[in-house]
């Protein structure tokens, strides 16, 4: 059996033609979130946190989460998006209490460490990468390079290294997260006016296995390859992680079988009976001192007005350009890569043995990013079936273009795309597969293309109008992870709240 | 006339150190297969060597009654022999489970080869003995017989054994005898009569030898549990393991996924050192749990306490336990333990179980399969013994076995430590079982009422266990590791230690 589904592109379009029927209904309320992504369902916590309980929050599809959703078949959860959360910074101490709050931290040690549940750390074995014919542990190609490659590799991760601790003259980590407490350092800063394969090549590398695994590394956190993807973005993925909250260094992460939904699950507390799904808004703007929201109700197909005295707008960018005016000239800068995922149950999942299955497990040179092994998770000996999910990221030069095509091809087309990427390490997978289920995310993540974190276009989107419409979205950060999310919610609160603001 | 006779005799010539070769081949099959599945390899080799050179002799004497169709007769029995050796590994091997019948059948190959191959010389003799001055071809038969024999010995051992295990090799044999059969029926198409007939015999040979060829390793696969040495008298594949009881003079042993679980002989000495020591400890012994132990064997131990008041096992898998409910001769092991009004059976996930339960228990027996593999894994983690914790009383005993010391000293000591994270009192202690080896247990208690040399409670009749705790908690040097990790399901160390240590031991 194959499914096709994904976000809901279809009502999103219809912002443009916007023949959405007279409000009916009016609702007062003092703050409204629009978007019940991570950065709404963080500020919904941050706002209670601060003692604030008269919001709601507004989400257009059935349920909150957005890009930390999940699904769940017969035999297990499985993630519609986001699906790990790396060691947190240990200066990054907002995070660490709410992981504490949530009993991910269940307690401090004595040297001050966090310990995580070990039932929320990825299990062994945590990755394996299919490379040269054979599976060999972790991600990092090894068994098969040249020596030139090792030295390469090595060079590579020393530079790394300096990177990750690295301070500019303002004592602030060049690459830090969130991303706007990074130093202002005028030459790190230039690394975002050039690609990561222009820094590639500009270092004096050459390894064909490092090119692969650097590419691999930035599609995994911005859907955009080694080609066009700002270096300074590129570096961050290795840098911006301190791996200093556990004494081995570790840089594990945190997993569950739905994937980051888990964290989105535990926030949604601070919504109950707080939110409005099924609810597009399709307008806001500053009348008589309020806001005015107005959203469509697409389950019963009546729109409702919504007064505010202060509007977050939670949302991504792409789609506020056409809720609030004179938001176009900027929002064209603002590029977002789709994903496809693909969730599969297989009856077996045969390969050589080379390595036993793991959670990530990547395949070198495949066109997608490989497939996370939603199962692994749990503490049973044996599972009936297996359930896998593959990553896509759609990394091109022409986003829109690319955005189309993936609208127009069938589900056959993605199944047998997605089948035959797996052969690769699983020849007759085919045989063993019993159900595909494709999700498509047109505009998965921000693509944090050069020029773009440290540009005009995201500097102005942020300003908020007339101290009563706010921003707050991953995209406002220029990469797409949890952590950013998770502050743009926290901080954009604070600033209604409190008139703090946070420069980038 | 004088090239084309050359090609002729040539052709014979090669035939026959073909079958010298092929010869020799199933003779060193039937002399491999012997001292496999019956051991003493010097009296088996030596008997079928002799086997095989008598009926030679014999085959010798029987072939002058051979006068007419000379040239047909010895292809037809080109094609007999690479038949028959071709097929007898594969007999041989199906019928190891009887026994008695396999001596007899094992020697009746033998001969039948040995005899057909003796046939051959003298046969080709006679056929060649007008064409060829006798001198020549005595010396020439001969020289090409010992020269294939000498290529046999040397071949199987180093390359055919090791390439194509027992069964290939011969069955390959077999094939490359029948071919030359087929090659002669072409190439002496006018000497020979009826060559079609002939032909036709050679390929259904071939083809028959060729289908048992590919399929060889599935014979094999079947015939896998011959080759435990002992003799099987049961094999069950459950959906989790494949179960096999053997039996060997008074011995019986049950493998599980072909590693020994118990053997009759001494699975006392493991069992009573498994369940003892925690069952006098323990504060109260009223409910008792196991996790894993399908077998049985535990339980048993463990009702010999007029005390406990009930048992509850957890088996992943059902075709264990009921097998250890229904097979009598299991049921004789286990004394009907399984059985008992006393004893619930619960057939399913150990650690998810544990997760949802809410019973809390005296005395935990903990006996599950070593840590070979990640799945395994998991049942040695922190979070798992954190998870065993919360169903065990105040000051209950609990006990794991934890592999051997002396073969695994990382992988013990690093489950002991593990275990040392979540109990407030820990220790380990080992015994030695004669067919395991030395072997070795975690202990815990789960307070401070009550110590290792605490003895609340003793069972009568045991063979072993003394309740003389401390002669079994001192470890020599070499059954002693430092410097261990703890085993977390995020980094499952112990599954690298175990890999390494019995990695190093196969
Ligand atoms: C395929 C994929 C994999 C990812 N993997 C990871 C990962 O492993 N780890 C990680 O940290 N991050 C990952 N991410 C990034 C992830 O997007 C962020 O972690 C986080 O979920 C972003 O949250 P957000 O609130 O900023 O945005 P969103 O999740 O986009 O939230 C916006 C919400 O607004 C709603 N909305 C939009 N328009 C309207 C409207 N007009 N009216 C009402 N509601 C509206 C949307 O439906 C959505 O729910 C991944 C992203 C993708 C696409």
């Amino acid at each position: 059996m194959i499914r096709l589904l994904g976000t809901k592109h279809l009502l999103g379009h219809r912002l443009w033609i916007k023949d959405f029927p007279k409000p009916t209904k009016q609702i007062q309320i003092p703050y409204l979130i629009v978007g019940g992504g991570i950065s709404g369902l963080s500020a919904a916590r941050q706002f209670h946190k601060k003692g604030i309980s008269d919001f709601l929050i507004v989400e257009l599809e059935n349920h909150l989460g957005g890009n930390s959703s999940n699904g769940e078949n017969k035999y297990s959860k499985y993630p519609l998006g986001a699906h790990y959360l790396p060691l947190p910074n240990f200066q990054d101490k907002e995070l660490l209490q709410f992981l504490e709050e949530e009993k991910i931290i269940l307690k401090y040690d004595e040297k001050g460490f966090p310990v995580f549940d070990e039932l929320q750390l990825t299990f062994a074995p945590d990755e394996r990468l299919f490379y040269k014919n054979n599976w060999q542990e972790g991600v990092v190609p090894k068994e098969g390079n040249l020596i030139s490659d090792d030295l390469e590799f090595e060079k590579f991760f020393k530079k790394m290294d300096v990177f990750r601790t690295a301070k500019g003259e303002d004592q602030k980590y060049l690459f830090d997260i969130p991303l706007h407490l990074s130093s202002k350092d005028e030459k790190t800063r230039a690394l975002d006016k050039i690609t990561m394969k222009q820094w590639f090549t500009d270092n004096h590398f050459t390894s064909e296995p490092l090119y692969n695994y650097i590419d691999y590394c930035c599609k995994d956190d911005f859907g955009l390859g080694i080609e066009y993807v700002s270096a300074w973005a590129g570096i961050h993925y290795f840098a911006g992680r301190k791996q200093d909250s556990t004494p081995e260094k570790h840089d594990s992460v945190l997993t569950w079988p739905e994937g980051n939904s888990c964290l989105a699950n535990h926030l949604k507390k601070y919504t109950k009976d707080k939110s409005l799904k099924n609810h597009l808004v399709y307008e806001v703007k500053v009348e008589n001192n309020k806001v005015i929201a107005k959203a469509f109700d697409d389950v019963n197909k009546t729109s409702v007005e919504i007064i505010a005295n202060k509007v977050i707008m939670a949302s991504p960018q792409f789609v506020n350009q056409y809720l609030i005016n004179d938001r176009k000239a900027f929002t064209k800068d603002f590029h977002y890569t789709p994903w496809l995922l693909a969730t599969l149950v297989v009856n077996d999942l045969f390969d050589n043995f080379s390595f036993p299955l793991s959670w990530d497990n990547v395949i070198y040179d495949a066109k997608g990013l490989g497939y996370v092994y939603d199962q692994h998770q749990t503490v049973n000996q044996v599972q009936d079936k297996k359930v896998i999910t593959y990553y896509y990221s759609f990394s091109s030069a022409d986003l829109k273009k690319t955005r189309k095509e993936l609208y127009k091809k069938d589900k056959e087309y993605w199944k047998q795309f997605v089948l035959n990427d797996l052969k690769v390490a699983h020849p007759d997978i085919e045989e063993y597969t019993e159900d595909v289920e494709v999700f498509l995310l047109g505009h998965g993540m921000i693509s944090p293309a050069p020029g773009f974190i440290f540009g005009e276009a995201k500097k102005q989107a942020k300003q908020n109008i007339q101290n009563k419409i706010y921003f707050a979205h991953s995209d406002l950060s220029g990469i797409s992870i949890f952590e950013e999310a998770f502050h743009q919610g926290i901080n954009v609160v604070n600033e209604i709240v409190d008139g703090t603001t946070v420069d980038s | 006339m004088g090239k084309k006779f050359l090609r002729f005799e040539f052709l014979l010539l090669f035939a026959v150190f073909i079958i010298a070769t092929c010869g020799l081949i199933y003779e060193l099959v039937a002399g491999t297969l012997a001292s496999y599945l019956l051991g003493d390899s010097v009296k088996q080799f030596s008997f079928i060597i002799g086997v095989y050179l008598f009926s030679m002799g014999i085959g010798s004497f029987f072939s002058k009654f051979f006068n007419k169709n000379l040239l047909n007769t010895f292809v037809e029995i080109e094609i007999l022999v690479g038949l028959i050796g071709g097929l007898s590994s594969v007999v041989l091997f199906l019928l190891f489970e009887s026994v008695g019948s396999f001596q007899f059948i094992l020697y009746l190959f033998v001969f039948v080869t040995g005899f057909l191959v003796g046939l051959e010389i003298p046969l080709l003799m006679n056929i060649l003995k007008d064409r060829v001055e006798f001198k020549d071809l005595v010396s020439n038969v001969f020289t090409f017989d010992y020269i294939g024999a000498l290529l046999a010995s040397i071949l199987f051992p180093l390359v055919l054994v090791p390439k194509l295990g027992i069964m290939g090799t011969s069955l390959f044999f077999g094939m490359i005898n029948v071919s030359i059969a087929i090659a002669l029926c072409f190439l002496l198409k006018r000497e020979l009569k009826k060559p079609s007939l002939l032909r036709a015999k050679a390929i259904f040979s071939f083809v028959l030898l060729l289908v048992f060829f590919i399929f060889s390793n599935d014979i094999l696969a079947y015939s896998e549990g011959k080759l435990y040495g002992e003799n099987i008298i049961y094999t069950n594949s459950t959906p989790y393991q494949r179960i096999v009881l053997t039996h060997n003079k008074s011995d019986y042993r049950l493998y599980l996924n072909n590693n020994l679980q118990f053997s009759s002989a001494d699975e006392y000495r493991y069992h009573e050192a498994l369940v003892h020591p925690a069952m006098s400890m323990a504060k109260s012994v009223e409910n008792v749990l196991v996790l894993g132990g399908g077998d049985g064997l535990a339980v048993r131990e463990i009702l010999k306490y007029k005390d406990v008041k009930k048992v509850t096992l957890v088996d992943l898998d059902e075709g264990m336990t009921k097998l250890f409910k229904t097979n009598s001769v299991l049921t004789n092991f286990n004394q009907n333990s399984l059985n008992n009004p006393k004893v619930t059976v619960i057939n399913t996930d150990a650690y998810i179980w544990a997760k949802n339960n809410k019973e809390k228990y005296d005395v935990a027996i903990i006996d599950f399969p070593d840590p070979s593999n990640y799945s395994l894994g998991k049942l040695y983690s922190l979070n798992f013994y954190q998870t065993i914790k919360t169903i065990l009383k105040p000051n209950a005993a609990v006990v794991i076995q934890t592999t051997s010391p002396y073969f695994a000293p990382k992988s013990f000591w690093c489950i002991n430590k593990t275990v040392m994270q979540v109990f407030p009192q820990v220790d380990a202690y080992h015994v030695y079982v004669p067919s395991f080896g030395e072997w070795g247990y975690t202990i815990a208690i789960n307070g401070f009422r009550t110590t290792f040399n605490t003895v609340n409670r003793k069972a009568d009749g045991l063979k072993f266990y003394n309740y003389q705790f401390d002669r079994f908690n001192y470890f020599t040097n070499d059954m002693i590791s430092n410097q261990i990790e703890i085993n977390r399901l995020d980094n499952q160390i112990l599954v690298r230690y175990f890999d390494e240590e019995w990695g190093k031991l196969q």
